[in-house]
């Protein structure tokens, strides 16, 4: 490996763990989403990283980044029902977009994908930052993101995991205006949002598995 | 339970679609697979794609409007749901024309976040996609609803006189201000004297007492702000009719089209006695009446109740109207 770069291979093993982590996470996201949204978020986020994982396996491992990453997109865009699960599709088409045809995915095009999916969802979505959404967690992700351009991946990785886990925090003292959870109004203050945890948990998954949210969540 | 006709729950909406598309064969296709209708035939100098959907149980809408001269495709989601971005997407690229696709959208949450990611993916694919939303209802015209007046009865208008300026070859960009134009100049007011009732229940899904109405309704059994007395059909309908003309106010070398829709369980004989006491009304404000439709247009299921919507408009307008249309719901 190169250390400016995430290959094929690498990126397919990025989204394997991401898997694990939704796995991993499946109960507390749903528990999560019951009390701040609808309750089926865990399970759609699920149901993406399956369907993710089929495509995959049909996919050639060395194809290249763009490849690995637009099947996922195509998983999460087409099975997956509500919205927050294509939402996340969106992302994952402007990353396989920014790794463009090479072998390679480098930090500034994981920097530039990362902006032009958070660009997407809220031109869709109409949230903005403070929203208590899964932008509160993307936006910080591609910051660092920026901010890290010409460092190599795992660190610009883990400055986006920690942005987006800072970001997932500082959701559980806001009022939702968007999403499901909006309608629960101060209801769901103090409860950190479901779609921002599953941001944080793909850039936390490049590093390794996540088998637990708890340390990550402010405590109750 | 057993109040609906139908196979099954979750059956409802594909098998009227399947028996749509055979008894209109003519004019409409429908994809199974995907749940959306297209066009059989289409203007040759038409070079947008034109597409609408949304949730099911407002038949004719959505695919009631497909075929000659109006939609390219339809995309109805379950009742009362936002269809899938999916759905949206691939019937939009199977429509799209040498300038791309334009989406009529009814402002609802859903709706708005589907059809937005569908125009994401055929923006990825290079495909141009652009969008009218449609927000006639004046009943929700409030500084405290964030998600902006919804859509209703006006959607039928807009389409037409869209399908009208698409036919006559009108690019995206000039479809979309169109478009755009002409939702601002279309106001609608519903009221209800009883429920439609939920499919998956037979539950009516709010009753009233006799002689109540729902003033400002939407077309999912959201109830209104308020109630009134229901009274006698004139004076109701001239409240109606001067609340939507106070606020479009016609202007100079405005006529106006005025919809009388039935939103379900309404007979034709009250439609026909709404719609004479709403030219009476704008006799007497002397605004020129200068075409009509009165019928179910956009229906909320079995809802008992009407819509009146009117929209302001110019000669090019009533000439765009006035093209000729061929669809299962519509024609002239």
């Amino acid at each position: 490996m190169t250390t400016a770069a995430f290959d094929g291979s690498q990126t397919h093993d990025w989204i394997r763990r991401f898997a694990e982590s939704v796995y991993a996470t499946e109960a507390e996201l749903t528990e999560l989403d019951q009390r701040a949204g609808d309750g089926d978020f865990g399970n759609n986020l699920a149901a993406g990283v399956r369907a993710a994982g089929l495509l995959l396996d049909g996919t050639d491992r060395t194809a290249g980044p763009a490849k690995t990453l637009g099947a996922v997109a195509t998983a999460f865009l087409d099975e997956i029902g509500g919205t927050s699960g294509p939402l996340f599709g969106l992302l994952f088409q402007a990353l396989s977009r920014a790794a463009g045809s090479g072998p390679e995915l480098t930090t500034a095009a994981l920097a530039e994908g990362t902006a032009q999916g958070l660009a997407a969802i809220r031109r869709v979505g109409d949230a903005s930052p403070g929203d208590k959404t899964l932008v509160d967690a993307l936006a910080p992700a591609a910051d660092a993101l920026r901010a890290g351009a010409g460092a190599p991946p795992e660190e610009a990785l883990a400055a986006a995991a920690e942005g987006a886990w800072r970001g997932v925090r500082d959701t559980a003292s806001l009022t939702a205006r968007m999403g499901r959870a909006s309608y629960l109004g101060e209801r769901a203050t103090g409860i950190p949002d479901p779609g921002a945890v599953g941001v944080a948990l793909f850039f936390a998954s490049a590093a390794g598995p996540v088998r637990t949210l708890k340390p990550h969540l402010p405590p109750e | 339970m057993t109040r609906y006709f139908e196979n099954g729950a979750g059956e409802l909406v594909p098998d009227a679609l399947a028996g749509f598309a055979r008894a209109h064969a003519d004019l409409v296709e429908y994809e199974p697979a995907e749940g959306y209708l297209t066009a059989r035939h289409t203007a040759p100098a038409r070079r947008v794609g034109l597409l609408s959907g949304g949730g099911s149980g407002h038949e004719p809408l959505h695919a009631g409007y497909v075929g000659a001269g109006m939609l390219d495709a339809a995309c109805p989601g379950r009742v009362f749901a936002s269809p899938h971005n999916r759905q949206i997407f691939r019937a939009s690229r199977a429509v799209a024309g040498p300038d791309g696709v334009l989406h009529i959208v009814k402002n609802y949450t859903g709706d708005r976040i589907n059809f937005g990611i569908a125009a994401e993916r055929l923006a990825d694919e290079g495909i141009a996609c652009a969008r009218v939303l449609v927000d006639d209802d004046l009943a929700s015209d409030s500084e405290g609803i964030a998600s902006g007046r919804r859509g209703t009865g006006a959607t039928v208008l807009v389409e037409k006189v869209l399908g009208g300026a698409a036919d006559a070859g009108m690019g995206l960009e000039a479809l979309v201000d169109l478009g755009s134009a002409l939702a601002g100049r279309c106001r609608t007011l519903s009221v209800a004297s009883a429920a439609h009732h939920a499919p998956a229940t037979g539950e009516p899904a709010f009753t009233l007492p006799p002689g109540v109405l729902e003033y400002g309704v939407g077309i999912h059994g959201e109830r209104a702000e308020h109630t009134r007395e229901q009274g006698r059909v004139g004076a109701l309908v001239e409240d109606m009719a001067g609340a939507l003309l106070d606020t479009l106010r016609p202007g100079p070398g405005d006529e106006v089209v005025a919809l009388v829709n039935g939103l379900g369980s309404v007979t034709s004989l009250e439609l026909y006695g709404v719609f004479g006491e709403l030219a009476r009304v704008l006799d007497a404000r002397r605004v020129r009446l200068a075409r009509h439709l009165v019928g179910d247009y956009v229906t909320a299921l079995d809802m008992r109740g009407f819509s009146l919507t009117l929209m302001a408009a110019d000669r090019d307008t009533l000439a765009f109207y006035d093209a000729p249309v061929h669809t299962p719901a519509l024609r002239w």
